[in-house]
């Protein structure tokens, strides 16, 4: 059963920029999809159209039976987590309190101008700080933790949710080799683990082998690949990040060698 | 050869600098002022013994009444404090509206940030003319003017802070479902609330100057006694009254600067 | 557990010892001194009725014979804060180069120039003009010399601040060329601060419209002692009017001082 179906999308900015072009897919329900392509090549657009932080021009998604509309956004989103590139906490919260923000769409409005939870929230969110690993840091200051740990709270809160989608957007981009696989690798376990759909954006053509079960390629605004990470090979991959039309250049050859 | 050498390239011609003719210009409007104001400079210069055989009458400040000051003086306190409780609660509320990246649509900005501008525009003296004229004398309509006036200001100010939070958290908290009071509540208030206190302290310590003079219209404090006093030639009460309020003043200000700097 | 106990995000559920402290004692604080305020709420409700009936009187035509009066009060307000902020400007250009702590020639001038800023800028424009008005007699001179005094206090302030934050490496690059104490503070200070500064002669110029517009009500000149005399009369031909130009210059001002600013940094 697919979990999200993108049809037709095309965006076009209000500076007259076409970021996508006519996109379709469909990615199937507890799989982990790897988004790869350069720069501009559209990759932020098509994840924030799934959740709604972009309206796409034309065409629409559907997540689960619900197509994404203004109406029913907050709807739409309370079942989408979403993890950032630079991790987009409150600074001035606490881990605890960052990853509470997940909860927000079960909370009434009066609860929330005083800032008060229920108790099931708290251990929904104490639950989540478990799976990433962080549990000792819940009363931290989120601004005093390093990159790494940060990612993690920008995790549990997107776990807080209990969503059946986790879009990342460029997850790992800030932070160290290291810390990145640990990343990838929890995002990974989730979705084996608890069954939620993972879209994740990258650059890192490696870590997609290693990690995806599916890769879909974008290059300036169309779909140039949809398939098994296992069918990344050369050609396939200079489709991709193809700059110049048909002529392959030389920088391209070399930085897909070392891929 | 050695013509070739010493002929330096020119160098461009150089830019026309309009300072002087600026200065000129200021210079010669503030002698237009002072003729269109009739102010003589020389009977200022002329009457320099008069001023300080003037200001010798301050000499010697009568403390006989001070029980009385105290009272008024915490009257005033008082009606700064809830003027600038009245202003942070309307800020509060009015600020995410004028704020571009918070408010629901272009029209409810424009209606927000104009009733902020209106708030600014009126001079508090000028709302608490009008609030006496409706509620009678006393600090209350003191309080409410010091209140409408600096929530202007605090609006502002609370506006432009939201504006200048990181675009990425509000999009974070709301892609979790959150409403946009929760956004508000959650993205919003917390980012800034060091920058929002201090605006606050420092509207609180400018409203205890003002309200030291709301009783010259009426609107209760210290201010009407002092106008009372020198409408009288009681010099020695005038002076006591204004080093009351001097003192009351500089420990504010000094109290508030100093929470001001522990805050960040 | 009831798990649909609320609770606030706290180890213990209860809320965080700091907020909590600041927001009782500013309740009780401002409980304390309701009765200083003679707060009550029967008084303010019976007053929205009177606030109505006063704005219904506001709308009546304006007294026509009395507009070029308000023309030239409000000019002669005008012509006050201007005149006044320019005083301010020459007096606190060098006081606020002795009040900044990195240009100040010694501590001793640094800490008496900050004090006797303080001092200036403390008391109100109301309060000197009152003083001022009993020195010099009635009209805008004791207006004018209220306004520049107090200013003087603010701008000298503001400007040793803008001076304190400026880069200390564009200094030494002065310095090290060998530029005398006069020089170095126009040619390495003054270039760095100088949009800070036209945005601080902004800021009050529109502060001393504001309070230019009330002077007259203790008889330092300008619009203020129409505005009181009005309101004293019931003379709402005038007080609409009056209003409305205060409004309108301030709101002008405001606007020209934001483009201005914008197009200077």
């Amino acid at each position: 059963m697919s979990q999200i179906i993108i049809k037709d999308v095309a965006k076009r900015y209000a500076n007259g920029f076409n970021a996508l072009k006519g996109v379709s897919a469909e990615i199937p329900a507890g799989s982990f999809t790897v988004i790869l392509g350069p720069s501009g090549a559209g990759k932020s657009t098509l994840l924030r159209t799934i959740n709604g932080l972009e309206t796409p021009t034309s065409g629409s998604v559907q997540i689960g039976q619900q197509t994404v509309t203004h109406t029913n956004l907050r709807e739409v989103r309370s079942q989408v987590g979403m993890v950032f590139q630079h991790f987009n906490l409150v600074d001035r919260l606490s881990v605890m309190a960052n990853v509470l923000t997940g909860r927000l769409s079960h909370r009434s409005w009066l609860g929330s101008l005083f800032y008060l939870f229920q108790r099931g929230d708290m251990d929904i969110a104490h639950e989540a700080l478990i799976r990433v690993g962080l549990t000792d840091k819940a009363w931290n200051r989120a601004d005093r933790l390093s990159g790494g740990q940060q990612q993690r709270v920008g995790i549990a809160r997107a776990l807080a949710q209990q969503p059946r989608v986790i879009l990342a957007d460029e997850p790992v981009a800030s932070l160290d080799p290291v810390t990145s696989e640990e990343i990838m690798g929890l995002l990974r376990e989730i979705c084996t683990r608890d069954g939620i759909t993972v879209v994740v954006n990258l650059h890192q053509v490696e870590l997609a082998k290693r990690f995806a079960d599916r890769v879909i390629g974008l290059n300036d605004g169309f779909v140039v690949y949809d398939g098994p990470a296992s069918g990344l090979d050369r050609a396939t991959l200079s489709r991709i990040y193809n700059r110049n039309g048909d002529q392959i250049d030389e920088q391209l050859e070399t930085m897909l060698a070392y891929a | 050869m050695s013509a070739i050498e010493t002929v330096r390239p020119p160098l461009p011609k150089k830019p026309f600098n309009p300072t002087p003719v600026w200065l000129t210009a200021w210079l010669a409007l503030l002698w237009l002022i002072v003729v269109d104001l009739e102010l003589s400079f020389e009977t200022l210069l002329y009457g320099v013994d008069d001023i300080f055989e003037y200001f010798s009458r301050y000499g010697s400040p009568n403390f006989a009444d001070l029980s009385r000051y105290v009272e008024l003086l915490i009257q005033t306190l008082a009606t700064a404090l809830w003027g600038s409780a009245l202003a942070f609660v309307v800020a509060v509320v009015l600020a995410p509206f004028a704020a571009r990246n918070l408010t629901p649509n272009a029209t409810v900005y424009r209606i927000a940030r104009e009733t902020l501008n209106f708030m600014r525009a009126m001079p508090d003296l000028l709302l608490a003319l009008i609030f006496v004229a409706a509620l009678g004398l006393g600090p209350l309509p003191g309080a409410l003017a010091l209140g409408i006036h600096t929530a202007g200001f605090l609006g502002k100010f609370f506006s432009e802070s939201l504006e200048r939070v990181d675009a990425g958290i509000y999009e974070a908290v709301s892609a979790t479902g959150a409403s946009r009071l929760q956004v508000v509540m959650y993205a919003g208030w917390p980012s800034i609330l060091r920058e929002a206190l201090g605006y606050t302290l420092y509207i609180f310590d400018r409203n205890v100057r003002m309200a030291s003079v709301l009783g010259l219209v009426g609107a209760g404090g210290i201010g009407l006694a002092l106008h009372d006093t020198l409408r009288m030639f009681n010099y020695d009460q005038s002076a006591a009254l204004i080093i009351v309020i001097l003192i009351t003043i500089l420990v504010i200000d000094y109290l508030s600067t100093w929470i001001r700097g522990k805050l960040n | 557990m009831n798990s649909s106990r609320l609770c606030w995000p706290t180890p213990n559920g209860l809320p965080a010892v700091a907020p909590a402290v600041v927001v009782s004692v500013c309740l009780l604080l401002l409980v304390i001194s309701a009765s200083a305020v003679e707060l009550d709420l029967v008084r303010l409700i019976t007053a929205i009725p009177r606030m109505f009936e006063f704005a219904s009187h506001l709308l009546v035509l304006p007294d026509w014979e009395y507009l070029p009066t308000l023309g030239t009060n409000m000019l002669q307000t005008m012509e006050m804060t201007f005149l006044a902020t320019s005083i301010a400007l020459v007096i606190s250009l060098p006081l606020g180069v002795l009040a900044a702590v990195n240009a100040s020639p010694h501590p001793v001038v640094f800490h008496v120039t900050r004090n006797l800023l303080t001092l200036m800028r403390a008391l109100p424009e109301l309060v000197w003009a009152l003083v001022f008005v009993s020195a010099v007699g009635l009209g805008p001179l004791p207006g004018v010399m209220a306004l520049s005094f107090v200013t003087v206090g603010f701008m000298g302030k503001f400007f040793a601040e803008s001076i304190e934050v400026i880069d200390a490496r564009q200094v030494e690059g002065v310095a090290a060329h060998g530029a005398g104490w006069l020089q170095l503070r126009t040619f390495a200070f003054f270039p760095q601060v100088f949009p800070d500064f036209v945005g601080t002669v902004m800021y009050i110029l529109d502060h001393n419209l504001r309070a230019a517009a009330i002077l007259g009500l203790v008889g330092a000149g300008g619009i203020g002692y129409d505005l009181v005399m009005a309101m004293r009369m019931f003379d709402y031909g005038r007080l609409l009017p009056i209003a409305l130009s205060i409004y309108v210059a301030v709101t002008l001002l405001d606007r020209m001082s934001d483009k201005f600013r914008r197009r200077l940094i």
